[in-house]
This record gives structure tokens, C-alpha cells and sequence, in this order.
């Protein structure tokens, strides 16, 4: 007897989710097909397609040893200084009665926001080593030459440390966080001592989360580019990503070899995230247990104001002090580090306000963080749930195409993207389009994250329900996942935004005459002239992403939530 | 009644990547009916019901739901869970905690497009049905597990499926709980007449709540049956095992008792114990399975059924309902449990009898 089957409606979720992760994937993969050919291709650079393809390019990077070893010790070093700085952070706000933790805890994510380009500003304007207020007050007391010089290896990673290794301090007091406190106090009732516990069964639960923190950290600080741009580019000193900049936008632009130099740095930084993975993966010790557990604090008695003493110093040397230098700086003819009456003016402001290039550049930045935002969220958000919770074939491959730009600095992806959209039909090289591109598929990596996060906490039967209840695809996405991810989104939404308007690495190269944004505007002023001028600048920029943020965040919560109950 | 049964499963067979989790199975459930899955976790239960759901996809076999075809791997037909008309309580109970209790509920029939005045009214019935009615209004969120339960059955009832399935949907709550709605819950199958396919770890819910139970073990169909011969009449060891506590007797079966019902076993010691076949097959070696309670032990030495030894009282335990009692018996360690009877001491010498009918032969060895 034949049996009737139910006609099967056509799987919106393969057409549209399929669509849209073809395009992140060509967007990712198409810039860095290019990026490869032009590191490869030998003969005219000129000549696209090229003429011949051989190994020329990378056999010159030997003559460019310097620059490589510079690369290694300044990554080197601040791996070395994050871990140090994360290390005790992390252990004195997870494991020890600190005052004042809770406030301590929120300060210890502030230097991220700082970012590294008014670090790197502040820090210059700190530690420069003949105008440094630093060295003058040292000179003033009657030391000779400069008390600390950041322009050169050791400088350079001391600012990358403070505000690009707070990753660090995340990572490892996860892990000190995660850690069940049981296994220290079977270890105590057994009878070993504290510090045998300590070493006996703390330190090797920690090792492997802080040993895949440093493969990460190094990594990052390889690829690392606005501190060494900011502190190294004025004296000379290159690492690999500002010599791919020097090599591109030097006349005339030698091509090729900044490819195969980047190429060279992202195979690194490749092979470095890969063990990071292997690092974590294997971690064969189980500390995240699902049990809730605050882990034990250890009582220090006094000395927990030492340790306060030294949270607070991290927080003073990475926020305090730079703000405060950039705003003195700002409101002083010429920055020195004594004050006078007559030198106080607010000119710089007034400057930085009526140049025209910066107000449409400050424009342009937050018209195209918006939109790269909004586009990234809904991207980003469809991605992510396509890579959780679908059955589609491929997903894991997905996430590994849309997680990529992470493993390249946004320098060297930005490269590949103006190799491949200089040949490409519709002219949108130098507009305000290609980097809202470049913004998108960077940012990939960092909003597929941030709504991962919160996906995975979000049982899986909420949405299964709704398709037990007949609801189609579309429907169950716009009644249940999306209210339910709505903090996720909104969080997403505004670290995308925040990303975007701060972009430096990709913008630099990307960005043409007529589509200027604001962050290598500043540094383009930093260097062509005053820094109290760009010291101002800085400064309006952090105020107006602060301000921009004030206005559209209830916005946005309110748009979501209009949108979800209208259904 | 329809001759043809409401759900069919026909040779299903489920995969996870290369590791073959459930089947190949086959069984049907007729309308109207409760049929539950039963075994330990990891046996491919959870799996079989999702797959009927459409919320996993098999690799090969048939589930025809109401004479339509859901899957078929050799036709390529997999029609998506949505579109099946099924109906499910999970295990989380999956409330939605953004929606009030009423549009929780409301959600199947908002699905369908049904009317306000249709969807008011069968919210408030569904509601009435779980006994909710007051509730309607609550933020999902400030519910309790127990009222959370009940309304994860009212949101599954209320749109009328004309099939249930639940997916252990008592494992999350306290015991007491559990006990009153296991009752509720057979009785509101019954009221509703509706097929429904339950999938549990607990014993005693499958006896209660079941017309039929299938004990599944390693993604295979152990034993499929009523509440009673699953629970009186084990087909196998592991049945035997799972399926409340058997005290089990291997030993040699008589030649002169392969035939007919009756067999008799004797043990490596050498006792002789009489039991029933139910038409299993049977080998030179066997197993015989008795209950814990249908053990009886009496200090009367003057009992003349068949099955009967005097025995010495290794421990006895008091469990509140019952008791335990352990004795030694042909070189093995039968444990007894009694209602009522005297209290038991170490050392005692007992009487052990059981009903020859309680003993049942076991298949394989």
C-alpha cells in the first residue's frame, strides 16, 4: 500500500544561511587567495595576474634579520610582562582577601578600552627620551641622559603589555577562578602544608592555562602594530607589521616582499594558534567542573594591602596616568612636564574641532561603526547559530573560515584586501564601502564570539520546543533565540562598534581621500604635527565613542525589543 | 479502534557520525495508547524519541506517524520536525522565561494562526487541565519546577496533537513530586486519549504510567511488553537486572524438563529448584530469575511446596517499607524482601520457599 508523505517546505535555513555564510566566507578567503598570490608571484610585481610563481620574495626576508629580531624580543618581552602582570592580578583578585576586590575587578578591564594607540600616545609623551615629562622631572633632579626610553624594544612591549595583555589577566584568572577548591583542601587534609599544596597541586592545575595564555599573548604582540607604529616608527625602530607598512606605503611600494613578509607573520601567528588550541584541548585536568564554587580566598593579613598596592599600580600606569598626561598635554602650548601659567591654552581643542578632515573623518568612523555594527551583529548572530545549532553540513568547516581573520593581523588581511579589491570590477577601492567590508569580515571572529557565548548557555530545548510546536524556522528565530539572546546581541553590537571606530591596522591601508576615518587620522597627526594637537584628538575621540555609545545603546534596546514583541 | 497502528517504526537506525547509537528497531505503538522506553542512560532511548520528533535525523528505516510517512531513508523522505504535528515535553521543560505563562502556552496555537478568542479559550482550558488556571499572567520566570512542569504540559497539550512525547519529564523533580505526578499525568493521558510515547530511566514510572514497555539496552530492543511481563516474566538477564532487583540462579537444566512449561534447574551445589519456561528458548546451562519479593521466608519448618530449603539468615536490614534479608543458598547469597514477617536475626535458621511459577528461565546462559 503506498503511504502519503507530507510535502516537505523548501529549507529556508539552507537557502539563507547558506548565502549568507558563502559570502562571510568569500570575504574572508578572497583577500587572503590574494595576499598568497602576491607573495608568491616573481617577475614584474606590475603584471596581474602574475607572470611566474616562485620563492624570491621569502628568500629576501634573510637580509630583513634585524627587523625579525626585533619582532621576537619586543613580543618576547611583552608576553613576558603581560604574564607577569596577569599572573599576579589574576591570583591576588581570585585566591587572596584583597580589599576593595569587586571594584578592583571591574578596573582590571578598563586598559582594553584605553587601547593601545592613547597607551601608546600617553606613554610617548611620558617616556620619549629627551621631551618625556618623565626624563625631565628625572634631569630637573639632577639625573643625566633619560631614566626610561620607549622607543625602543623594551618600551615598545611595556606599552603593548599594559594595554594589549589584559587578555592575560582573562585568561588566567579563568583558570584560577574555574579551579575546584577541593582538590587544594584534600591535598591540606591529607597533611601537606600550604606551600606544598602550592606546588604540589595549584601550580601544575594552573600550568597549562597560563602556558596557552603566553602561546596566545605571543601571538597577539607578533602581530601587534599601532605601539610599534606610535613609539618605534619616529626612531627608526621597525618590527614586522610597521616594515610591512613602511613597505607599502613608502614610494616606491615594494609589494611583493611585504606579502611574503606577511605571509612569513601569519603562518606564525598560524602555527602559534594551532598550539594554543592543542594547549587547551588537551588539558587533560578537569577544572571546570559545573558545580558553582567561588574558590577559596587565602588571608594574607596586612600584606593584602601590598597586593592592593600593586593592583593599583597596574590601574594607575594604564589608565590613570595616560589619561591624565593626554589631558595635560592637551591644554598645554607646548607639552613639558613643569607647569607654567602662560602655557595653559585651549587651542588644540579649537584646532582639532575646526579641521575639516577630522570632523569628517570622526563622522565617516561612527556612520560606518554603526553600520558595520548593525550588519555584523545580524552576520554574525545567523553564523553562530548556523555553527551551534543547525544540522547543516559544513558547519565546522564555517567556523574555522569565519575564526580565520583572527589568526592574521588586521595590517596584513587589510593588504590582501586591497590587493584583491584593486582588480576587482566594481570600483570600490579608496570608498567609504571597502572598509565597511574590511570592518565586517574582521570583526567576524569577534562577534561570532561574543554571541557564541551566550548561544551555548542558552539550552537547547527552548528552541526545540518551539519546533515541536510547529513553528517554522523564521519564526522560532524571531520568538525565542533572538529575545533570548538579546544581552549577547547588544553586547556584540557594541563591542563591534567600539572595534570599528578604533580601527587602526586595516583602516591605515584601506582607507582613501575621501573616505578618511578617524583613527589613523590621529596618527597621521601625531606624525606630521604637534603631539598636544593629537593629544586632543585623542581625547575628543574617546569622548564622542562615549557619548555615542550613551545615546545609542537605549536606542538599540529599544528597537530590539519593539521588534520582538510585535511578533 | 484502527487496525493500522498510530506510530511505526521500522528497522530505524541512528548514527552519530561513524558510532551507531540506536538499531536497527522496529516497534509500534497503537492509538491511544502509552508506550514507554525504558533502560539506563546511554541506551539510545532519548535518541529513538528524538528521531520520531524529527529532531534527529536517522540514517536508514521508516516512521510512519497516523499512516503518513515521517522518514524514509530509502525514499529520502524526512519531513521536519514543525511540519510533523507532534507534541513534547522535555526534560528541562523548555519554558521560555522572555514570555508570560499564557503565551507560553499560547505559542502552538499562535503557530497555527488561530484566532484571540480561540487561543484565549483553549490557553484557559489547558491551563484548567494542569490546574494552572491562576497562572496565567505569571512571567515564566518566577514559576517553580513543579508549576514549570505543568506548564510544559499544558503548552504541549494545548494546540490538541494527536501525539505526546515526553522525554523524561519527572527526572527534575524532588521525589515527593514526582510520585503525585506520575498519577496526574496517567490520569490526563487517559482524559485526552491521546498516543503517547514516554521515555524514562525510572522503573517504577514505566510500570505505573505504561500500556507497554520496551527496556532498551545498547540501542537494541531488550524486551517489549505489558508493565507485568516486563516486570513478572524478564526475557533476559539484563532485563531481569534492570527491571527492579532478581535474584539470579544459574545451574544445569534437567533434560526430562526440556519439554513443556516446567523446567527444573540444579544448581553447581547440587539444589534442585522448579521453575516455568514462558517459552524461551533453552540450552544444557540456564539462568532462572526470581523476584526479591517473591522469595518467602518463614520460620514454619512444616511447608510442603516444591521450592523450599531451610536456610541460615546472613544479615537483615531495615529499609522503612520493607525489609532486606540476606541468606545463604546453595553456595550463593539470595536476598529476600518481606512486608511483613518477623524480624530477622544473624544466625536464625528460616525456611526459604518460592512459587515455581516466580522462577523464570532466563534466555542465553
Amino acid at each position: 500500500m503506498p503511504v502519503p508523505a507530507v510535502k516537505a517546505r523548501p529549507p529556508m535555513q539552507l537557502v539563507i544561511g547558506g548565502g549568507v555564510a558563502l559570502v562571510a566566507a568569500i570575504f574572508v578567503l578572497y583577500p587572503i587567495f590574494y595576499l598568497l598570490q602576491a607573495a608568491f608571484a616573481v617577475g614584474d610585481p606590475n603584471v596581474r595576474p602574475p607572470e611566474a610563481y616562485g620563492l624570491d620574495n621569502f628568500a629576501r626576508l634573510p637580509d630583513y634579520w634585524e627587523i625579525m629580531l626585533n619582532t621576537l624580543s619586543v613580543a618576547f618581552a611583552a608576553t613576558l610582562m603581560a604574564l607577569v602582570f596577569g599572573f599576579l592580578t589574576a591570583w591576588i583578585l581570585t585566591r587572596t582577601n584583597v580589599p576593595f576586590r569587586k571594584t578592583l575587578e571591574q578596573m582590571m578591564a578598563v586598559p582594553y578600552y584605553v587601547t593601545p594607540l592613547l597607551g601608546a600616545l600617553a606613554w610617548s609623551l611620558l617616556g620619549a627620551p629627551e621631551s618625556g615629562f618623565i626624563n625631565q622631572v628625572w634631569r630637573a633632579m639632577g639625573g643625566t641622559g633619560a631614566l626610561i626610553d620607549v622607543t625602543g624594544a623594551v618600551g615598545i612591549a611595556w606599552v603593548m603589555a599594559l594595554f594589549e595583555g589584559s587578555v592575560a589577566f582573562v585568561m588566567i584568572s579563568a583558570v584560577m577562578r574555574s579551579m575546584d577548591p577541593s582538590l587544594e583542601e584534600a591535598s591540606q587534609v591529607i597533611g601537606a602544608g600550604r606551600f606544598r599544596t602550592m606546588m604540589k597541586v595549584t601550580l601544575p592545575l594552573v600550568a597549562p592555562g597560563v602556558l596557552g595564555a603566553a602561546i596566545y599573548v605571543f601571538a597577539e604582540m607578533l602581530g601587534s602594530f599601532t605601539a610599534a607604529l606610535v613609539l618605534g616608527t619616529p626612531s627608526r625602530f621597525y618590527v614586522i607589521t610597521t616594515a610591512i607598512y613602511q613597505l607599502v606605503s613608502q614610494y616606491p611600494p615594494r609589494m611583493p616582499l611585504a606579502a611574503a613578509m606577511g605571509v612569513s607573520l601569519f603562518a606564525v601567528m598560524f602555527i602559534m594558534l594551532f598550539l594554543y588550541r592543542r594547549v587547551v584541548a588537551g588539558r587533560s585536568y578537569v577544572t571546570v567542573g559545573g558545580k558553582a564554587f567561588r574558590p577559596r580566598a587565602m588571608d594574607v593579613g596586612a600584606f593584602r594591602w601590598v597586593l592592593f598596592g600593586i593592583c593599583f599600580l597596574y590601574v594607575f600606569l594604564s589608565v590613570i596616568l595616560p589619561f591624565a598626561t593626554l589631558i595635560y598635554a592637551s591644554v598645554q602650548r607646548l607639552a613639558v612636564a613643569f607647569p607654567a601659567a602662560d602655557n595653559f591654552t585651549l587651542e588644540h581643542y579649537r584646532t582639532a574641532f575646526s579641521l575639516n578632515a577630522i570632523r569628517s573623518a570622526m563622522g565617516n568612523s561612527l556612520v560606518l561603526g554603526f553600520f558595520t555594527a548593525t550588519l555584523g551583529v545580524a552576520v554574525t548572530g545567523l553564523i553562530a547559530w548556523l555553527i551551534q545549532r543547525s544540522r547543516l553540513p559544513g558547519r565546522g568547516v564555517l567556523e574555522y573560515i569565519v575564526m580565520f581573520p583572527q589568526a592574521v593581523p588586521r595590517l596584513v588581511f587589510a593588504f590582501g584586501m586591497m590587493w584583491a579589491w584593486l582588480v576587482f570590477p566594481i570600483p570600490i577601492y579608496g570608498t567609504i564601502w571597502l572598509l565597511l567590508i574590511a570592518y565586517v569580515t574582521v570583526f567576524l571572529p569577534l562577534g561570532v564570539r561574543t554571541i557564541t557565548g551566550v548561544l551555548v548557555q542558552l539550552d537547547k530545548s527552548l528552541e526545540e520546543c518551539g519546533e515541536m510546536c510547529g513553528a517554522s524556522w523564521g519564526y522560532r528565530l524571531r520568538t525565542i533565540t533572538m529575545p533570548l539572546l538579546r544581552p549577547g546581541l547588544l553586547a556584540a553590537w557594541l563591542l563591534i562598534f567600539i572595534a570599528s571606530v578604533r580601527e587602526l591596522g586595516a583602516s591605515i591601508l584601506l582607507m582613501g581621500p575621501n573616505s578618511k576615518v578617524i583613527t589613523p587620522a590621529i596618527v597621521e597627526a601625531f606624525f606630521s604635527s604637534s603631539s598636544e594637537l593629537t593629544a586632543a584628538m585623542a581625547l575628543i575621540q574617546t569622548v564622542v565613542i562615549g557619548l555615542a555609545i550613551l545615546v545609542l545603546v537605549p536606542l538599540i534596546k529599544r528597537a530590539s525589543q519593539h521588534g520582538s514583541s510585535s511578533a | 479502534m484502527t487496525t493500522t497502528p498510530h506510530i511505526d517504526v521500522e528497522d530505524l537506525v541512528v548514527q552519530y557520525g561513524p558510532v551507531p547509537v540506536v538499531g536497527p528497531i522496529s516497534f509500534s505503538v497503537s492509538a491511544g495508547e502509552q508506550l514507554t522506553l525504558l533502560g539506563p542512560s546511554g541506551c539510545g532511548k532519548t535518541t529513538t524519541l528524538r528521531a520520531i520528533a524529527g529532531l534527529e535525523k536517522p540514517v536508514s528505516g521508516r516512521i510512519q506517524i497516523g499512516g503518513q510517512v515521517m522518514y524514509d531513508g530509502a525514499r529520502g523522505i524526512n519531513i521536519p520536525a514543525e511540519q510533523r504535528g507532534l507534541s513534547m515535553v522535555f526534560q528541562s521543560y523548555a519554558i521560555w522565561p522572555h514570555m508570560s505563562v499564557f503565551e507560553n502556552v499560547a505559542y502552538g496555537l499562535r503557530v497555527r494562526r488561530k484566532s484571540g478568542a480561540e487561543v484565549r479559550q483553549r490557553v484557559g482550558e489547558a491551563l484548567e487541565l494542569v490546574q494552572m488556571a491562576g497562572f496565567a499572567d505569571r512571567m515564566a520566570s518566577q514559576l517553580s519546577g513543579g508549576q514549570q512542569q505543568r506548564v510544559a504540559l499544558a503548552r504541549a497539550c494545548a494546540f490538541s496533537p494527536s501525539v505526546l512525547l515526553f522525554d523524561e519529564p519527572l527526572s527534575n523533580l524532588d521525589a515527593k513530586l514526582r510520585g503525585d505526578m506520575r498519577v496526574e499525568l496517567r490520569e490526563l493521558q487517559h482524559r485526552l486519549g491521546v498516543t503517547s510515547l514516554y521515555v524514562t530511566h525510572d522503573l517504577e514510572e514505566a510500570l505505573a504510567m505504561s500500556d507497554v514497555i520496551i527496556v532498551m539496552k545498547g540501542g537494541h530492543i531488550e524486551q517489549n511488553g505489558s508493565p507485568e511481563d516486563i516486570y513478572n516474566r524478564p526475557r533476559t538477564r539484563f532485563v531481569a537486572d534492570f527491571v527492579g532487583s532478581a535474584n539470579l540462579i544459574a545451574g544445569r537444566l534437567e533434560a526430562a524438563s526440556s519439554q513443556g512449561s516446567d523446567v527444573t534447574l540444579h544448581t553447581d551445589d547440587g539444589v534442585v529448584i522448579r521453575g516455568v519456561a514462558h517459552g524461551r528458548k533453552r540450552g544444557e546451562r540456564a539462568t532462572l530469575s526470581v523476584r526479591t519479593v517473591h522469595f518467602m521466608l518463614s520460620d514454619d519448618a512444616a511447608i510442603a511446596a516444591p521450592n523450599n530449603w531451610p536456610v541460615t539468615v546472613r544479615r537483615s536490614i531495615f529499609l522503612g517499607d520493607m525489609r532486606q534479608i540476606h541468606v545463604g543458598w546453595a553456595g550463593q547469597e539470595i536476598i529476600i524482601r518481606q512486608t511483613r514477617g518477623p524480624e530477622w536475626r544473624e544466625g536464625q535458621q528460616a525456611r526459604l520457599s518460592v512459587e515455581p511459577e516466580h522462577c523464570v528461565l532466563l534466555e542465553g546462559d
